[in-house]
């Protein structure tokens, strides 16, 4: 298919907040992008021309933001109300091999949701992993750059050479992934043998370094997973923050093209859908 | 004095209270506007009373506290006004569109940019966590109730020392680092949730801080030309939608808590004055109205603020010479029990009032209940002049809008002011101490030092525009930028730039030059990044108006402020006062405090503040050096005082302006910082640190005849170091001088040294990862 009938659900519910520049992104690749509150695949409130359906989209992304205050653990709230009732749906939509993005909030939504890191089934019923708390115990706002250590699996980096070092930047307090403490061996090494690992936080010279490069504390610097399949991805950094170059912190001193690093992640994910269906 | 035989219960259905006004003498009409903490005066309650003998009636309980609302200090500026006239209105007026709850000015054809600063000084220091957090949102509100989308927020945040011995905090008041910490948490969690960066501010300590801190908020917003809208009705029969929070009662009398001195006990009698904020019915609250008003379904817009909904049912009808019927059973309560007053008058936060016609009130409400955010009718527009209110099927308020709203005029009202004289003491003369280690003590300064504890804790990128960021430099190096520069629009290069600024030790011992250089900083650091000063905003944080001297300071600094704004043909957009700012040590040092906000025509011709290659040329841009110590960080250190606080000339500044905009206009700048706090040798510390690369400079042909220590530490007004791109030293030396700019090669980048030297003999010699160290390191410490 082409480009500009790639729809894109960008979803929504109080307190998410990263989706007009989400939006953007999509948009001036030529996609179709659409805000849609949850209310509406949930077919609250709607009148009929409001109602929406998760297969009426080709790609869903889940912003970044606070989606109903995150006053408990990040992401739960807005996973709570969508996998009660649109799990079945949502399950199936992965299967068909649709893609999910989730970044920041997002990410942590897919991960409370249990469609992430989602080793060997589409959709746990109860979360595999969590992001927590970060170590420094506070939100940080930094640039972070991470290194692709994807082997092709993931859709949404295909564009990306493998090793390759991208500066996206991060803001978050909850961003530390972890698995269950006594089986993070094992998930790693699935991961790892699966090919989920998509992006870790390094240096400026490629370096796994600790704080303040990884921000969090992240088990392994891990900042970005997909799923078994490859079509369910999130990461912690946000890739629309540096969509062109000039939205790089330290632009002034490296000057180079329009393009900003983060641009790839959406360019890839299109690219896949036109070819995938 | 028996008080309670003044005040009459009317009924049992519900709290409502006559008050005998008719039969009470003038000290009983004090005590009843103290016992009901509306701080109105002896003349204003003999107003009310000839006001209410002419209706042949006494007022109720509601009634008084409405008008308590309306004629406080923080609604109508009574002290204020004469000085504000005298000095800061006017000027470029035919720039600014409207100026309601913000200003508004053009940004470019199709748009317009509006922005709002604000105090929220009292709620933060009896309570920092939810008075700096509500102070977020009151100014968020002031930005949407214009029709515009918030994209800045910026913060100025005032408080004593960090380290004071637990012995010197007064009673009464709280720990300045826990102030410190409360206030930042605040901001973050609120700023963060509802999703708008938080670009730019000035964190500062001084001791006059500790019984007072400040903590002002501003904003910045931009809308299509179409989408501004006014606080204003349409026409009779528009209808009152009340939406978003529930009324309680937190923040009852916050206006009227504004007006008067802190006091020991603040803590204990003001607590309800301080609203709780709620970011998450806050973050859809903007969404639907700015989607209301851009499918042009209201027809006025405002925001409640100081006041609640006695003054924006008021003001809403009021300022199209209408009046209002208001119904208070509908108003959603969080608890049950309050008085109709307390209904009326609570300041409880996230609420906004929308006037809607009949035909689209299905879709306004259709819209709302998307976003599950409350939306009920609670009145109408009327044709009468008259406010009326009911509760339970019973007429409980009818005011003359005239008297009500429209409220005394205060215009030639004036408070007794006297104008300190400049003190003439004889600076003593002293021996330049070893400058290697004073250099080291002004970075450890915490006025100086990194302030990045700070800035990290706020999302300043968030909605993706943020183009030029508050820290500047090599990625995890980076340093203290000028100005922050947005890019509101999709498709358009045309970016903001945005900074705030005032220097209070300048103000307490000049107030008039003190306010003069808060502008130039201002424009200093717009030029800086390569921005054109576009407007200014002022929030005027004083003491208490009733003592002359404190009165006297806010003349002085409003000259100031004006002179300056004049001559640069800046005009004020938006603005507030704060009086009062005192407790029983301290008053505030006079604190005006300054948002610039500037043009900049392409954002992808930007310069930052980091020193970029080696072996560029250095040059020292501006007025010359002068022994203008007063005020000075370096004074400070050594613990000197002197009299002379930096001067300014707007000629030299326009020129410089000028000279610098068409040099980064033509790219031959790397990097550009003004010189401030610290003088030329903090200004270049902080540049090598952003880039990590050394500069060695010579001070021979700067402020001649001056001592190298003063060369190097003055403050003078109207400087930047700037640093240019190879090959292009002479076409940016001509360029300058054809625009009449002064300026002097002052040296050049190198490998790993800040080696400063006077005449070739070295004075300054330091690594810059050692000054790194020390300079970013002090709040880290203390804050962990």
């Amino acid at each position: 298919m082409k480009q500009k009938d790639v729809k894109v659900a960008i979803l929504r519910i109080e307190g998410t907040n990263c989706e007009q520049e989400s939006y953007d992104a999509f948009k001036r690749l030529g996609a179709s992008p659409e805000f849609v509150h949850l209310k509406q695949l949930l077919h609250i409130d709607c009148n009929i021309d409001e109602k929406r359906d998760v297969f009426d989209f080709h790609c869903l992304m889940i912003p970044g933001g606070f989606s109903a205050g995150d006053y408990i653990r990040g992401g739960a709230i807005f996973a709570a109300r969508m996998k009660s009732k649109l799990g079945k749906d949502l399950e199936k939509y992965v299967r068909q091999e649709y893609p999910i993005l989730g970044v920041c909030n997002g990410f942590q939504v897919l991960t409370e949701l249990g469609l992430l890191p989602g080793i060997d089934r589409i959709m746990t019923k109860v979360p595999d992993a969590v992001l927590n708390i970060n170590d420094s115990d506070r939100f940080e706002c930094r640039p972070t750059i991470l290194k692709h250590e994807n082997n092709g699996k993931c859709v949404f980096t295909n564009k990306i050479p493998k090793n390759d070092i991208r500066l996206i930047p991060s803001a978050h307090a909850e961003g530390k992934l972890l698995f269950p403490l006594d089986k993070q061996k094992e998930y790693l090494e699935k991961l790892e043998n699966n090919d989920q690992v998509v992006f870790r936080y390094v240096d400026t010279d490629g370096n796994y370094a600790g704080y303040p490069w990884n921000p969090n504390g992240s088990f392994s610097n891990i900042a970005g997973i997909c799923n078994y399949i490859g079509n369910v991805f999130g990461m912690m950094p946000h890739p629309e923050r540096t969509f062109y170059h000039f939205q790089h912190p330290d632009w002034t001193q490296t000057k180079l093209s329009d393009v900003g690093n983060g641009r790839a992640i959406f360019e890839s994910v299109l690219d896949y859908i036109c070819k995938r269906f | 004095m028996n008080l309670e035989r003044l005040f009459k219960k009317k009924n049992d259905e519900f709290l409502l209270y006559e008050i005998d006004l008719f039969s009470a003498t003038d000290e009983e009409l004090i005590a009843i506007s103290d016992r009901m903490g509306i701080a109105l005066d002896l003349s204003e309650m003999k107003k009310i009373k000839d006001y209410f003998k002419k209706k042949k009636r006494n007022p109720n309980d509601i009634e008084l506290e409405a008008l308590g609302q309306a004629w406080s200090e923080h609604c109508c500026y009574k002290s204020s006004k004469v000085p504000l006239k005298k000095y800061v209105f006017g000027i470029e007026e035919k720039k600014i569109i409207t100026r309601e709850d913000a200003g508004v000015i053009e940004f470019d054809k199709d748009h317009y940019y509006c922005a709002a600063l604000e105090s929220h000084n009292h709620p933060s220091a009896v309570e920092p966590y939810g008075g700096a957090a509500t102070g977020v949102g009151g100014i968020v509100r002031d930005i949407v109730c214009m029709g515009a989308q918030p994209i800045a927020y910026i913060d100025p945040l005032f408080f004593g020392p960090l380290d004071l011995p637990y012995k010197d905090v007064p009673k009464g008041t709280k720990h300045p680092r826990f102030l410190f910490k409360g206030v930042v948490d605040g901001i973050r969690d609120y700023g963060n949730r509802i999703g708008i960066p938080t670009l730019s501010g000035q964190v500062y300590f001084h001791e006059g801080y500790t019984g007072n801190c400040l903590v002002n908020v501003g904003c910045i917003g931009i809308m299509k030309k179409k989408e501004l809208i006014h606080s204003r009705a349409k026409a009779p029969g528009n209808i009152y939608v009340y939406v978003g929070g529930k009324t309680g009662r937190d923040g009852i009398h916050g206006v009227t808590f504004a007006s008067a001195e802190l006091t020991d006990d603040s803590e204990e009698s003001s607590r309800s004055a301080v609203q709780v904020g709620d970011p998450i019915t806050k973050e859809p609250l903007i969404h639907v109205t700015l989607e209301c008003n851009r499918k042009g379904l209201l027809e006025g817009l405002k925001d409640f603020g100081g006041g609640g909904l006695s003054c924006v049912c008021g003001e809403l009808a009021y300022d199209a010479g209408f009046g209002a019927e208001i119904y208070l059973d509908n108003i959603p309560l969080k608890e049950e029990g309050l008085a109709p007053w307390e209904i009326w008058v609570s300041e409880s936060q996230e609420r906004m009032m929308f006037l809607v016609s009949e035909e689209n009130l299905d879709t306004v409400l259709h819209i709302c209940k998307q976003w599950d955010v409350t939306a009920v009718v609670v009145g109408k527009v009327i044709c009468e002049k008259i406010t009326r209110v009911f509760y339970k099927d019973r007429k409980i308020l009818e005011m003359d809008m005239d008297f009500f709203t429209g409220g005394p005029e205060y215009d030639t009202y004036k408070r007794p002011f006297t104008i300190q004289k400049n003190r003439k003491s004889k600076e003593k003369d002293f021996k330049i101490p070893d400058l290697n280690q004073v250099l080291k003590d002004l970075l450890k300064n915490i006025n100086i030092a990194y302030k990045e504890w700070v800035i990290r804790h706020y999302d300043h990128e968030v909605r993706g525009n943020t183009f030029i960021k508050p820290l500047q430099g090599k990625l995890n190096f980076e340093s203290h930028g000028d100005a922050t520069v947005i890019k509101p629009l999709e498709k358009s290069f045309r970016g903001l730039a945005v900074t705030a600024n005032i220097n209070p030790r300048f103000m307490e011992r000049d107030p008039y030059w003190g306010a003069c250089s808060a502008i130039d900083e201002t424009c200093r650091n717009l030029v800086s990044v390569g921005a054109s000063p576009d407007s200014l905003l002022d929030c005027l944080n004083f003491g208490n108006p009733e003592k002359p001297d404190k009165m006297g300071e806010f003349y002085e600094a409003c000259r100031g402020l004006g002179d300056a704004a004049r001559d640069l043909g800046l005009p004020f957009m938006s603005g507030n006062v704060s009086f009062y700012n005192e407790s029983v040590k301290t008053a505030v040092p006079p604190t005006p405090e300054i948002m610039g906000i500037g043009i900049v025509p392409d954002i992808r011709k930007c310069v930052t503040s980091d020193i970029k290659n080696q072996g560029n040329s250095i040059y020292l841009v501006g007025k010359a050096t002068e022994k203008e110590m007063g005020g000075s960080e370096y004074y400070s250190l050594i613990g000197i005082e002197g009299d002379i606080v930096p001067r300014f000339d707007a000629e030299v500044l326009k020129n410089c302006l000028r000279g610098i905009l068409s040099a980064i206009e033509k790219e031959l700048i790397a990097s550009c910082h003004d010189v401030s706090e610290g003088g030329i040798a903090v200004c270049i510390s902080e540049m090598t640190i952003g880039g990590n690369i050394g500069t060695e400079i010579d001070l021979l042909k700067v402020g001649a005849n001056l001592r190298y220590d003063f060369k190097l530490f003055s403050e003078s007004n109207t400087r930047w170091i700037i640093e240019i791109k190879k090959g292009k030293d002479k076409e940016f030396e001509k360029l300058l001088s054809k625009n009449k700019t002064p300026f002097e090669k002052i040296g050049k980048t190198i490998n790993k040294n800040i080696i400063i030297k006077d005449n070739n003999k070295t004075i300054i010699n330091l690594k810059v990862t050692k000054i790194r160290d020390i300079w970013k390191n002090t709040i880290w410490n203390i804050m962990g």
